[in-house]
């Protein structure tokens, strides 16, 4: 005769359910490792120095438009200034000469 | 009363104020960076329009040259030089603005690429201009002519270059494949230095036209007193 208890024993363990997910056993992390955490961080700071830096070359490359307009708008500020004052110059001379003054 | 023409140039001016103020809001805050660039592609944004600048200034001054070299025009010659001086600067601008972008994105300020070259060397061919107009001669304003007339002709040299040869540099069809948001940030940016220049160049146009005749009336005058 078959002894009933074994049977019925590995019957119920065959047929039991898992463990429930938070029983505190270990489970592997889906996603990324602490490996490619560190990589992504080391490009990410690497990425926001670029761009740190690239700002930087276009403000140099703005301002240094920019000044060479002004520098040239001065030029011809003052150049405006000398013609002028030749005008002026000009103009006391004819006066001079039409009232018959001395000839300088 | 002021006249009709001296209006302009205020009109200019006050016309590039906002546009000035509007593309480098759009360029620092608004404009999204390019993907493999980056940051540095928004160097683009006044390194295309000041290249622009210098060979229209160029391609201005050497038919003025041309036209001063056929009718001996005082006018002409006024045009001309005026052109050559902001065609300079725009040269000057695309020269040193190139090499920061160059340096931020290939790693280098100079490749000497066919394109480069070629902008350097009318950039020379405007500088000597410059300096023969300053500096030579009354006779040297023929050869200063040519110079100018060179210089026009090298323009299409520059455009085509990175059709001809083999080149680093971005290619002439950039401009008109940039994405909506870039392209609403490039043409304020290009417009405000269009009408700056040509106000500059009105001012500078009309000082030389001025100086010259100032120059015959002093001429006229001592020869009235001998």
């Amino acid at each position: 005769m078959t002894p009933i208890a074994p049977v019925l024993i590995t019957g119920l363990a065959f047929h039991a359910e898992p463990p429930p997910a938070d029983a505190g056993e270990y489970e592997p992390a889906v996603g990324t490792s602490r490996e490619e955490k560190e990589i992504l961080a080391t490009l990410e700071d690497k990425a926001a120095a670029k761009t740190a830096s690239d700002y930087q070359h276009i403000v140099w490359a703005y301002g240094i438009l920019w000044a060479l307009f002004a520098a040239y708008g001065l030029f011809l500020w003052r150049r405006s200034a000398r013609l002028r004052a030749d005008v002026d110059a000009l103009r006391q001379a004819l006066g001079s000469e039409a009232r018959g003054g001395p000839r300088a | 009363m002021k006249r009709k023409s001296e209006l302009v140039v205020p009109l200019l001016f006050l016309a590039a104020a906002p546009l000035v103020v509007y593309s480098v809001q759009r360029v620092f805050l608004h404009t999204p960076n390019e993907r493999t660039m980056g940051t540095a592609f928004k160097i683009f944004f006044f390194h295309v329009p000041m290249g622009w600048l210098c060979m229209l200034m160029a391609l201005i001054s050497g038919i003025a040259a041309y036209v001063q070299l056929r009718r001996r025009s005082r006018t002409a010659g006024a045009v001309a030089l005026a052109a050559a001086e902001i065609g300079f600067l725009g040269g000057l601008g695309v020269l040193l603005t190139g090499p920061i972008w160059g340096h931020a994105t290939w790693g280098t300020p100079w490749t000497g690429d066919a394109r480069q070259v070629t902008t350097a060397l009318l950039w020379l061919v405007i500088a000597a201009y410059l300096l023969l107009r300053h500096f030579g001669q009354h006779a040297s304003e023929r050869l200063a002519a040519a110079l100018a007339i060179f210089g026009a002709v090298n323009v299409p040299l520059i455009y085509y270059a990175v059709k001809l040869w083999k080149t680093t540099h971005p290619t002439t069809g950039v401009v008109a494949k940039l994405p909506p948001e870039m392209w609403a940030t490039f043409w304020p940016g290009l417009s405000a230095l269009l009408l700056v220049s040509f106000g500059l160049f009105a001012i500078r146009a009309r000082q030389l036209v001025l100086a010259s005749e100032l120059d015959e009336a002093y001429v006229r005058l001592e020869d009235s007193r001998a």
